[in-house]
């Protein structure tokens, strides 16, 4: 997406490429690399009259290098120069166009003026691997491209920002949940272990009872809260509906249940079975 | 109302409809054209390609009437459902969607006060649905139909009864977190609205929030931290939560453990909790306000279900002026406005929910047990809320809720790029696919196979 603007782009037009030695003007116009195998250097200046040249000619699809040749009028500059810039000159046309049409965020300042102009068109190709050449034909382009660059990289900041936020919430989250589950398991425990003191004083105390007694059919036994309240019921049958997620959730512990057996016991102390209840009502639950 | 012609497969004349007064029969021609209505329906709701295909049988029989529809009716007449329920009811349940028409069946019944046949059907649905195991649309069905039950039995099954349900239902919440973009992006969004909403004027650093259905305090967390992390010396939040009046247990749960995330944040918090029955006396006068507080209040669909005067609610919202209003729409409301119809709620309800089950189904593998527990703890209720809401038909001939809030002279707030991005990326963590996020209407929408899921928009005046 971002692949027409994405290396670095040489910041005060200059060529991007360096050979072993320096820039060796070779004439008036021309510039030639001193390595081994000289090759044409398109400074900014020769491009921009490649350019006019071409836009001459009705752009770079109607121009060949014969004509661009010929319109130029530079000395030393051969087809094969041409040929070669000239193709280049539409990939990286075709490189910008598409480049625009796929991405929304970066834009194109070239495309801008491509389309359908006549006055300046303009190249920019980035130095990949193979593409020895970048050209930057104006300041305008450079503030362009830099402009589009920053935007670039503005989003791409904004982004991992929103990432790492979002990682952060995300953790928030699971921490306060995580605690609110086991505030609430411990308080499963803690009455559980009421609850066990509680039932383990009442066994005493119907084992007593029922010492006391002359032995008979004593209904004490019946006495042993296991008739549940309406609601216990209720809870009851919705759970056997559920049994399978009941069972197999081996972190409550037992006691659990045996608490909500026992509700009756813990709300009224005394008695033995409760009316229906229309809630849950902790004993020192206060609002607020 | 009798039949014209009993139909020769029909051998339980108990389930022949009787509950109209009409006789007002449609053409064939308006059969076919509601039965492709029909079709289209069930195949977005995507039944199982081994049940057998119903067919629409006109010729053997004629079809009882129900009471006259509205012709901006796009759900099919009950001519066709029935007709179909009389063909499969005898046949042993053959996997197809037989029990739908089944369920509206009984929601007609329902609606025309007709509960001794309601019961009638419904217990043979019993028998038929007995699990809520299978395909999102089976297990949606037993899910209504329990709901249905509660309804005509006039229990309230959603009460959290003791400490155990409690804790499943905390644990539900935080494995639904875990799979399902779903929570995360309710909660996220509605933050990121408030957090924007705030960071425009660098006026008061107070916040007070006022929250309708706040649950067991989740989204305040992340809330806290990014409040923590703006304000250079410590910040503020106070948040005053409208509750039902069986909450005491989690009311306290929350008080205890906001408080306490609040102090390692080093946040100075204050939540207090009003009773949603004294809201709907008092409106918001319940609800104590500061000067120089910067008022965010936070609703959904739910408060709509309570408060008796809507137009009144939103206009008591703007005498509280709020810096933001952010409406968290979970439940698939957006479209449908109170349509009066109980039926056409319940569908539109059964629809969101199959959507919501499946989209679970992409998240957790078959037959998960953390599934079992979110289906259960979680959606459960909500779809016997949903259900008790539209036979309640409150908003019957009202306004969407949009339209409400824009009479009021409230507008939307554009929600900011960092939500748009936020939501993107939770999309990606949460590698699920199926869900997108979209943009309507500047609401920021999660969508599963492009229905709506969750839309989320911020308001002010």
């Amino acid at each position: 997406m971002y692949s027409a603007i994405r290396s670095s782009l040489p910041l005060d037009g200059s060529m991007g490429e360096y050979s072993d030695g320096t820039n060796l003007p070779v004439d008036a116009c021309l510039v030639l690399t001193t390595d081994p195998k000289p090759r044409l250097r398109w400074t900014s200046e020769l491009h921009e009259r490649f350019v006019d040249a071409v836009t001459q000619l009705g752009g770079p699809d109607k121009a060949t290098p014969k004509t661009i040749m010929r319109t130029m009028g530079v000395k030393g500059l051969t087809l094969y120069h041409l040929k070669s810039h000239l193709q280049k000159f539409r990939q990286g046309r075709q490189l910008c166009k598409e480049s625009t049409e796929n991405s929304k965020d970066v834009s194109c300042a070239a495309e801008s003026q491509d389309t359908g102009s006549s006055s300046t068109s303009s190249l920019r190709l980035a130095a990949q691997e193979q593409n020895e050449y970048v050209y930057v034909s104006s300041s305008y382009q450079v503030t362009e491209a830099l402009r589009a660059q920053m935007e670039v990289q503005r989003r791409l900041h904004e982004q991992l920002e929103v990432q790492r936020r979002l990682q952060l919430r995300i953790e928030a989250q699971g921490k306060y949940l995580q605690s609110v589950l086991e505030k609430a398991c411990k308080a499963i425990e803690d009455q559980a272990v009421a609850f066990a003191g509680l039932e383990a004083a009442r066994e005493e105390l119907s084992e007593l009872a029922i010492k006391v007694s002359n032995g008979s059919q004593v209904p004490f036994h019946t006495t042993k809260m296991t008739v549940p309240s309406l609601s216990e019921l209720a809870v009851a049958i919705e759970h056997k509906n559920n049994c399978s997620a009941e069972s197999s959730l081996t972190s409550i512990p037992v006691s659990a249940t045996l608490m909500k057996r026992h509700r009756g016991v813990f709300r009224n102390g005394e008695s033995v079975v409760v009316g229906h209840e229309t809630g849950w009502v902790m004993p020192s639950s206060s609002l607020g | 109302m009798k039949l014209q012609a009993s139909s020769p497969q029909d051998n339980q004349p108990s389930n022949t409809t009787n509950n109209s007064t009409d006789s007002n029969h449609l053409s064939m021609d308006e059969h076919a054209m509601r039965s492709m209505d029909w079709d289209s329906i069930m195949k977005e709701l995507e039944v199982d390609d081994d049940s057998a295909p119903y067919q629409l049988q006109p010729s053997s029989f004629n079809l009882p009437v129900f009471p006259d529809i509205d012709s901006s009716d796009v759900y099919p007449g009950p001519n066709q459902i029935t007709g179909y329920g009389f063909n499969s009811l005898d046949s042993v349940d053959n996997g197809g969607f037989d029990y739908i028409e089944d369920l509206i069946r009984v929601v007609d019944c329902i609606e025309s006060d007709e509960l001794h046949l309601a019961h009638v059907v419904l217990s043979q649905l019993n028998q038929r649905l007995q699990t809520s195991a299978g395909r999102p649309l089976q297990r949606a069905a037993f899910y209504f139909k329990e709901a249905l039950g509660s309804l005509l039995t006039g229990t309230n099954r959603n009460q959290l009864f003791s400490w155990s349900d409690i804790v499943q239902k905390i644990r539900a919440i935080k494995e639904f977190s875990g799979i399902s973009p779903i929570p995360l992006f309710s909660h996220f969004t509605a933050n990121q609205a408030i957090l924007d909403s705030l960071s425009s004027q660098s006026s008061s650093p107070f916040v007070h929030v006022v929250d309708f259905e706040i649950g067991f305090g989740g989204q305040y967390a992340s809330l806290m931290r990014e409040i923590a992390e703006k304000s250079a010396n410590g910040g503020f939040l106070r948040v005053t939560a409208v509750v039902a009046e069986d909450c005491a247990v989690e009311t306290r749960l929350v008080k205890e453990n906001l408080t306490q995330f609040a102090a390692e944040m080093k946040i100075r918090f204050q939540i207090e909790f009003v009773l949603m029955k004294t809201f709907e006396i008092l409106s918001f006068k319940a609800i104590r306000f500061v000067d120089g507080e910067r008022t965010v209040v936070l609703i959904s669909p739910a408060i709509f279900r309570r408060v008796i005067g809507i137009a009144e609610f939103v206009n008591n919202l703007g005498r509280v002026s709020p810096n933001v209003v952010v409406f968290v729409d979970s439940e698939g409301c957006t479209e449908t406005a109170g349509s009066g119809s109980f039926r056409r709620e319940f569908v539109s309800a059964f629809e969101f929910y199959t959507m919501v089950l499946e989209s679970l189904d992409a998240a957790a593998p078959p037959g998960d047990l953390v599934k079992k527990i979110v289906e259960t703890f979680l959606l459960r209720p909500k779809i016997s809320a949903a259900v008790e809401t539209a036979a309640n038909r409150r908003s019957a001939g009202q306004m969407t809720w949009r339209e409400m809030l824009c009479a009021a002279g409230m507008r939307p707030v554009q929600l900011s790029q960092f939500a748009d991005f936020q939501a993107e990326c939770l999309l990606e963590k949460a590698q699920v696919r199926g869900f997108h996020v979209a943009k309507r209407q500047g609401e920021l929408v999660l969508c599963w196979h492009g229905r709506a899921l969750v839309a989320t928009s911020a308001w002010r005046f």
